[in-house]
């Protein structure tokens, strides 16, 4: 390759780690953030289930 | 019997108290001249906060201990110098409103019907000049220590204004950031993590210009008056903030 | 909920609904974004070449640098993070004016998504950083001014960690909230403003093509959006989470 073309794109790939790295690493914390959200979700519900259960089972038998 | 049927025609009845309600500036003075009474009397704010700045200052000493050159100190003078500040103001706040909390003082002051920003007012007053008479002793000790080998600038009285815009803002704020964490678990740390970052500008400015006041520089606009100009922003705009909020912590 | 009380914002109601739409239109423009950074906006210039070349029928003149396109998402990340700063600090004074508990819940989630989109500032500020000029941080006025806000909003989860009555926690979180408002532009102007050769003020960006005012413009309403989704995700587990909890304490009671 002509000298100077490389030397246009010399930076290119040394900078493409870095580059990759933040992108990557952006969308790693958003993953983990929407995962902990999701499942605080989850926890939420099964404790909605066993609260309705013991209402159930508070509340006396109709009739 | 006279003063009673006095009363009585005044209207307010047989035991009102005969005096009208002080005005905000005569209840900050009061509450600013029990301060500084408590202080003169005991002086343990100013010892302790003393003790430690000599401390700090020994600590330096053992910090710069392979800086020979008289011109890297020189240079390093102002931020050495506000980093004692600092670490001797967040000392002295953390410990403002020890005395209120202990002997309950607190609660009769809330009961009085006051404004309750006079009480911010009075304990930020009383702050600076704790701060400011802790730095009466510091600055020439710290000169003493590390700035007599080479000569100072001119311009080195000039460090009086960065030096006061500083400690107003500092104690401003940490005195609002004192009533917040005055009742949390672990309130030293408390309140360091919330006053470090919060008066990192103004720790910025101040440090700029005293720095160029020290050494001396040829772009004075530049260095000294332009940062000394934002920290009274910072001032006047943080101390109205805490002004108007202040109602809502300390009643909390 | 009382007829005569103001309104006060709540989980499933109709923001939840462009909630989904939101993310989805983010995460498409987030993308469009990302890929006109690297195949539409000009590479910027960098250090000045021996001699010029002709490359595609255009004159080059400097070394082309791929290293600017995380700034592409750097800026927005960072104009969100202090958006949702923004509204945590609306929703403090709402608290403080009414003393309604509600508003400290939405406080406390805007502060969450501010806190998210200030790391993702952070870490793609500092790979920038990391590349342009060789070092792991630079003492720059706008990662210093971010440094200072992640350092203030972590400052406020640990307030509201170590104070237990709910009431006096809402008031000291939303007084914290405003005080940081204030503070952040401040230090901002403040670091930007007053000239120091360790603060090196990187104007780089300042002058943008309209290509790269197109990306910029894309990527930041994009990451507007997905915060949005995030924000009413997040507000309705924590709305779910209070009433359980509410539930809990009837059921003891």
């Amino acid at each position: 390759m002509n000298p100077i073309l490389a030397d246009i794109y010399s930076t290119v790939i040394p900078s493409a780690l870095f580059v990759i790295a933040a992108y990557v690493l952006v969308w790693a914390v958003l993953l983990i953030y929407v995962i902990k959200v999701v499942r605080g979700l989850k926890k939420t519900e099964e404790q909605i289930a066993v609260l309705e259960e013991a209402v159930r089972a508070s509340r006396p038998p109709q009739g | 019997m006279a003063r009673l049927t006095r009363q009585m025609r005044q209207g307010g009845g047989p035991f009102a108290p005969s005096v009208s309600k002080p005005s905000a500036f005569q209840q900050y003075k009061t509450l600013l001249a029990k301060d500084l009474r408590q202080e003169f009397r005991t002086r343990e704010m100013l010892t302790s906060m003393g003790i430690y700045a000599l401390l700090v200052i020994i600590v330096y000493g053992a910090a710069l201990a392979l800086t020979a050159n008289g011109l890297d100190i020189m240079r390093m003078g102002g931020g050495l110098l506000w980093v004692l500040i600092v670490f001797t103001s967040l000392l002295g706040l953390g410990r403002s409103f020890a005395h209120e909390k202990e002997q309950g003082c607190m609660e009769g002051i809330m009961l009085v019907p006051l404004d309750r920003s006079v009480i911010f007012l009075a304990k930020a007053t009383a702050n600076i000049l704790f701060l400011l008479a802790v730095e009466i002793i510091a600055v020439p000790l710290f000169y003493f220590f590390f700035m007599s080998g080479e000569p100072v600038a001119p311009t080195f009285p000039a460090i009086v204004a960065p030096l006061l815009l500083g400690t107003v803002g500092m104690a401003g704020i940490g005195t609002m950031l004192s009533t917040i964490t005055m009742n949390t678990r672990a309130k030293d740390v408390m309140l360091a993590v919330l006053f470090i970052p919060l008066i990192y500008p103004l720790l910025y400015a101040c440090v700029t210009a005293t720095t160029v006041a020290i050494t001396g520089t040829e772009f004075w606009i530049d260095f000294f008056v332009m940062p000394l100009v934002l920290a009274c922003g910072y001032d006047v705009v943080m101390l109205l903030v805490c002004w108007v909020l202040y109602d809502f912590v300390v009643s909390a | 909920m009382s007829k005569g009380k103001a309104r006060v914002p709540e989980a499933g109601q109709w923001p939840d609904r462009l909630a989904i739409p939101a993310l989805a239109a983010g995460t498409v423009l987030t993308s469009a974004a990302f890929l006109l950074a690297f195949l539409y906006a000009a590479p910027v210039n960098g250090a000045a070449l021996d001699a010029p070349e002709l490359v595609g029928g255009v004159m080059v003149t400097h070394q082309q640098l791929i290293s600017q396109k995380i700034f592409y998402f750097h800026m927005p990340v960072a104009i969100v993070s202090f958006a949702a700063l923004a509204f945590a600090a609306y929703y403090g004074i709402r608290y403080l004016s009414t003393r309604e508990a509600r508003f400290d819940t939405c406080s406390r989630v805007a502060m969450e998504i501010s806190l998210l989109f200030v790391v993702f500032t952070m870490v793609t500020g500092d790979l920038w950083t990391r590349f342009e000029w060789g070092v792991w941080w630079t003492w720059e006025p706008r990662l210093t001014t971010y440094l200072i806000l992640m350092l203030i909003v972590i400052a406020y989860f640990v307030m509201r960690n170590a104070v237990d009555d709910p009431e006096r926690r809402a008031v000291f979180a939303s007084v914290i909230s405003i005080i940081a408002l204030v503070d952040v532009p401040i230090c901002f102007m403040i670091t930007r403003l007053i000239p120091s050769s360790v603060h090196p003020v990187i104007t780089r960006e300042g002058g943008m093509a309209p290509d790269m005012a197109l990306t910029v413009v894309v990527a930041l309403v994009g990451m507007m959006l997905v915060a949005f989704g995030l924000y009413r995700l997040r507000f309705r587990e924590a709305r779910l989470e209070e009433r359980v909890q509410a539930l809990k304490e009837q059921l003891d009671g």
